[in-house]
């Protein structure tokens, strides 16, 4: 038996498992989330136990290797977060919504997608990856649009599957003139190709298209209109399904084509990643800086951090993922924490810079909260986005990319201006009395402070930056 | 019938499905030229895999699988645009205004 594959198995029974004890218990609401969050914890539990290091395969177009592994467990982090945010939403109306309905669902297409990650990251051919791509995208869709009551999400939903059906067809199209150019859809015979014969038309054409495909789900620079009008218009814990997993399996796919079959192009590649870097940094940047709504700042401030994962991507191949995976981890935190305390505050408020007035006052551990997860996105010293962003610019330093990395690092000036923003609103603004009450319930209590810790600890201890690199080199 | 031909006519059905995007403000419009451009590249696989692939049955499979996986896709899709309907009462893209800056 391939105990390695025990895992995907599990999450890919997961979303039958949770609907169907939704069946089983039609009465009891909480068995299907339980289900969920002890199946996600399983896997995740599971996945640790791993013997890691060595890159198995299965039917010669499923491998796992240690950057799968690693990639899996933040994929199922992030699952879980986002299972244990939408809770709330189920239960109340929040800022100004209806409440959402079948949850049972909504856990199993947060779980395809997840799997639809796994299979991006385990993928050995141009198939595999297409259907996972796939599979981590078409739940989206549904999920963008879950709340039917809501005139924002179908919007949003809209707006989404038609942006989304088009960086498929890109992506598909790339698809088809790597496998002219090569013959094969194995990525490791691709490569072989791409090494004997590096300046084929054919070949960038297919790369000018994956990237346009690529553009649109990692939210690049000239094809991320769609994110802001998306983040906005969905229900709230959507955005943060969509921030961090859809981010990441999109920047897997990345991972997986530049150090997978376009390897020895990597050095050519560079100069096209570069800019879109930069030019993507500085727009979600500028963009952040005069939003008023909690979710549309989300989004841009997205945007400039899958401009600064994309700056990992130039360096050698263990340090770009070492980088990517710490970064990841890092980011979904810091990024679910901030989701949290804005859920706790759009519960009887607008969802806006201006309910989180007083927040110091009424709620020191949520303002403390917000503050810690502010401080790590914009990569304050000593929290956990600190370290990440360091590693992120080595990686891109190992590339002799200094012009950029200075360019980014002054770009951190600017993200740390509305990221400031976000605290002085919760610290110095004068407070609101016309404000309702904040209710805090011990689900969202828990989830603040377990991720506040995480982002404290997983800044101050280093070993475990160090820890996935030596595991990644072995 | 060679290798080019097939080529030229997959990239003119592309450019028809991308312009057909940009241009056409019905949302079932630009879903049917979404599903151009999806067609387009499956003429590529089944052209490549015909004339030039050493494995040839590889490509005549993807363009199953992507006739399949396009299917689920335009299911949601079409459901999202029942949704939109409802508020609505018409399928102008226009009419998505209510999220901007």
């Amino acid at each position: 038996m391939n105990n390695f594959l025990i895992p995907d198995i599990l999450l890919l029974a997961l979303p039958f498992v949770v609907i169907g004890s939704h069946f089983l218990f039609p009465k009891r609401h909480t068995v299907p989330f339980a289900v969920g969050c002890i199946g996600f914890l399983g896997v995740f539990v599971m996945l640790n136990l791993l013997v890691l290091g060595e890159t198995q395969t299965f039917l010669s177009n499923w491998k796992i290797d240690s950057f799968g592994v690693f990639m899996r467990e933040v994929l199922i982090l992030a699952a879980l977060l986002g299972i244990w945010f939408s809770k709330d939403y189920f239960e109340h109306d929040a800022d100004g919504k209806e409440q959402l309905h079948q949850l049972p669902e909504f856990i199993a297409a947060i779980s395809v997608a997840t799997f639809g990650g796994v299979t991006v990251v385990s993928a050995c051919d141009l198939l595999t990856l297409f259907l996972g791509l796939e599979l981590a995208t078409i739940p989206m869709y549904a999920l963008a649009a879950w709340n039917k009551s809501d005139p924002g999400g179908s919007e949003a939903g809209t707006k989404y599957i038609l942006m989304g059906s088009v960086a498929t067809a890109f992506e598909l199209f790339g698809f088809s003139y790597l496998y002219g150019f090569s013959g094969s859809m194995k990525l490791a015979e691709i490569a072989t190709a791409v090494t004997q014969n590096g300046t084929s038309p054919l070949l960038w054409i297919s790369v000018l298209f994956l990237i346009c495909g690529i553009g649109f789900k990692l939210t690049l620079f000239p094809f991320h209109t769609w994110a802001p009008d998306v983040y906005e218009g969905a229900p709230t814990p959507v955005t943060a399904v969509l921030a961090v997993t859809s981010k990441a399996v999109a920047i897997t796919f990345l991972v997986i084509l530049v150090f997978g079959p376009f390897a020895s192009i990597h050095t050519q590649l560079i100069p096209f990643l570069s800019i879109l870097a930069a030019v993507t940094i500085l727009a979600g940047n500028l963009g952040a800086l005069k939003q008023s709504r909690l979710r549309r700042f989300m989004a841009y401030s997205s945007i400039s951090q899958a401009g600064y994962i994309l700056l990992a991507i130039l360096g050698p191949e263990i340090v770009a993922k070492s980088a990517i995976v710490y970064y990841l981890v890092v980011y979904t935190f810091a990024n679910y924490l901030a989701f949290f305390v804005f859920g706790i505050i759009g519960q009887h408020r607008t969802e806006g810079f201006d309910s989180l007035r007083g927040l110091s006052k009424e709620n020191p551990t949520l303002a403390i909260a917000l503050t810690i997860a502010a401080f790590s996105l914009a990569g304050i010293p000593p929290l956990a986005g600190f370290i990440g962003k360091f590693m992120l610019f080595e990686s891109a330093a190992e590339a002799k990319t200094y012009g950029l990395i200075a360019f980014a690092v002054l770009n951190n000036v600017i993200a740390l201006y509305y990221y400031i923003q976000l605290i002085k609103g919760a610290w110095v603004d004068p407070p609101d009395e016309n404000l309702p009450r904040l209710e805090v319930n011990k689900r969202q209590k828990f989830a603040v402070v377990v991720l506040t810790i995480g982002v404290l600890f997983v800044g101050v201890v280093p070993f475990l930056s160090e820890n996935i690199r030596n595991i990644l080199a072995m | 019938m060679t290798l080019q031909n097939c080529l030229i006519l997959a990239f003119i059905l592309f450019a028809i499905g991308t312009w057909g995007v940009l241009r056409r403000r019905h949302m079932v419009g630009m879903l049917i030229s979404i599903e151009i451009m999806l067609n387009a590249a499956n003429i590529n696989f089944i052209s490549f895999a015909y004339f030039k692939a050493a494995d040839a049955t590889a490509g005549a499979l993807f363009s199953i699988f992507v006739i399949a996986v396009t299917a689920c896709e335009m299911a949601i899709a079409l459901a999202i645009v029942i949704t939109m309907y409802r508020r609505h009462h018409s399928l102008d893209v226009n009419q998505l205004r209510d999220l901007h800056e």
